[in-house]
């Protein structure tokens, strides 16, 4: 009986696993059999998965220059979140730094602050941020993109290198000290060299957070030559690339560099944004 | 006490000169040194914003930056207070954001507890799960609105045709009513990772030996869950649908990118700005949201998590 049970156990357990799983990658499985199909397929009933007739001429399509700007915005996004990336991990790591070992008047205060900010959400700033925006002549401008989704970031950088930081033993510090290497030294030869995994994981996050971001993209950026991946393809939308085998092939392309560093770095990331998410 | 002239040593009561040549007022400069990039950009584009937006929601912003703003007093919080469709995208943020919170932390909670046992490939598992909540937005939603098109959509057949779940299509997609169903089962789908991650976390963490007593008192799995687990997820747990609640009242992307049928505020509030270009009305309604937001933040954060 006992052995029956644990068969069941089992099969219910993979039953349920294999649920989860489909779940998780079902409109991905979409998006790929989806660019794989002629024109005509895209609206047969019943719906296929797998298509009769498989083409990559919507993956040729767009990425044709003359045709469809996916490489542009693919260029634009990548540029936007490795400079905000970039910039992120280098005033993150310093601010880190302040808060996890040096001691001043208005530390807690300043770290509470920033931690107060982790939860404000775009939208209270949207309206303020395009005036000023406007004002000082920034509008249409990468710039803006990357200075805004600098600072939404800061404080997950911030805390998750903090974090981090603290778990380096000072007498390393020490030990710099005596040799005659001052803070700044101290921190870019040897507290950022054993920080690689966090500061890796924080890379991540920050590039995937401006590769995503739609809503500051859609209201700061007007001329095609700009444009992210988001506000883009949303912007394709409604136009004649009103095609659903190139959304679909646009769509997959531009998951695909997220889902690729994400599936190679699963470990550090996973417990990154644990270490950095939930306050005990 | 200005900065200035001196600051106590919080260790020693000690008093020294933040100009000084100690090395505790070096430690203290460059302290402030380091921290100052990041005090100035978020007060530039955090602080200075929440501020300026309140000056707007008083003012009828015009269009052409030469010309002055007008001053209007309170005049947009009664046009927004007493406006029908104001309360009516409160009533839809809602309703949004209660399922979503729900749906999404029930649903990683009960992964969570499933993939809490060693198995082969469990951490690819874990990756694969994770996948809805890293994609980007703009990608999956193109898929989600392909799979409830209402004409040639995978829902629709299988709701109709296959299961005889319901009697016709409907148009999931541009129509009020039923558009609210996808965005809510989209944002669960989306948002269920982060909820499961966080859980599993924490799980992992529950000491092996309070099972152990647990068993040494004849708890079944049942009890076992009631009495060890959920007491221990308790802070996690209320974090997660504390912080979710506050993202996902906020919530824009998802929901507009998705359909323009579903007007919860911060919608309403784009559209106001963007669409109508009532800049100083769409101010008044991110400011309400914003005491809103505040209020729910003191009363839950300060009860429940103690910050």
């Amino acid at each position: 009986m006992v052995t029956n049970n644990r068969l069941l156990n089992r099969i219910i357990f993979y039953f349920l696993l294999s649920i989860t799983i489909f779940m998780s990658i079902f409109p991905f499985v979409i998006m790929l059999s989806s660019s794989l199909k002629v024109s005509e397929d895209q609206y047969t009933t019943p719906p296929k998965l797998i298509p009769d007739r498989i083409t990559f001429e919507n993956y040729l399509d767009i990425l044709n220059p003359d045709t469809f700007p996916f490489l542009m915005y693919f260029m634009n996004s990548f540029v936007v979140s490795i400079i905000t990336a970039s910039l992120s991990v280098l005033i993150g790591s310093l601010g880190a730094y302040s808060f996890a070992r040096l001691e001043y008047k208005g530390r807690s205060l300043i770290q509470n602050g920033v931690l107060f900010i982790y939860m404000f959400s775009g939208i209270l700033l949207v309206v303020p941020l395009f005036q000023m925006i406007t004002k000082i002549g920034l509008y249409d401008s990468k710039l803006s993109l990357i200075i805004t989704y600098l600072v939404l970031t800061l404080p997950v950088s911030l805390y998750m290198l903090g974090n981090y930081f603290r778990t380096i033993p000072e007498a390393l510090e020490e030990a710099a000290f005596i040799d005659g290497l001052n803070r700044l030294q101290v921190i870019f030869r040897i507290i950022i060299p054993l920080s690689v995994p966090a500061i890796v994981t924080v890379f991540i996050y920050v590039f995937m957070i401006a590769w995503n971001e739609y809503m500051f993209a859609s209201v700061f950026l007007t001329s095609q030559e700009n444009m992210t991946l988001p506000i883009g393809l949303s912007n394709l939308f409604f136009t004649k690339h009103y095609i659903w085998g190139r959304m679909m092939a646009a769509s997959l392309l531009t998951a695909i560099p997220i889902i690729l560093i994400f599936l190679t770095l699963e470990k550090f990331i996973a417990g990154g944004l644990t270490f950095g998410g939930v306050k005990e | 006490m200005s900065l200035k002239t001196a600051t106590v040593d919080s260790k020693k009561g000690t008093k020294f000169s933040l100009w000084g040549n100690s090395r505790k007022a070096r430690e203290a400069r460059l302290g402030y040194a380091l921290i100052l990039p990041t005090v100035l950009l978020v007060s530039l584009v955090i602080f200075y914003p929440v501020v300026y937006n309140v000056w707007l929601s008083f003012h009828e912003v015009t269009l052409n930056p030469n010309k002055p703003d007008i001053f209007v007093g309170l005049d947009n919080y009664k046009r927004i207070l007493t406006d029908v469709e104001f309360w009516s995208a409160f009533k839809t943020s809602f309703i949004f954001t209660a399922s979503t919170v729900i749906g999404a932390t029930l649903v990683g909670l009960v992964i969570a507890l499933l993939l809490n046992r060693s198995f082969k490939g469990r951490s690819l598992v874990r990756g694969i799960v994770l996948l809805p909540y890293v994609a980007p937005v703009v990608s999956v939603v193109f898929a989600w609105q392909y799979l409830f098109n209402p004409v040639f959509g995978m829902v629709n057949y299988y709701l109709v045709d296959v299961f005889g779940v319901m009697s016709e299509y409907v148009d999931w997609v541009d129509s009020s009513k039923y558009a609210i169903f996808m965005v809510i089962i989209f944002d669960i789908w989306r948002l269920f990772p982060f909820s499961f991650l966080m859980i599993l976390a924490k799980l992992q963490s529950i000491p092996q030996s309070l099972y152990d007593a647990a068993e040494v008192d004849g708890a079944n799995s049942w009890q076992k869950f009631l009495n060890v687990t959920l007491p221990e997820l308790r802070y996690v747990i209320g974090s997660l649908v504390i912080l979710r609640w506050i993202w996902n009242f906020n919530k824009f992307d998802e929901i507009y990118l998705l359909t323009k049928q579903v007007n919860v505020v911060p919608v309403y509030a784009y559209e106001t700005a963007f669409n109508t270009y009532q800049h100083g009305l769409a101010a008044t309604i991110t400011a309400i949201l914003f005491v809103f937001i505040m209020i729910f933040v003191f009363f839950s954060v300060k009860k429940v998590l103690k910050w």
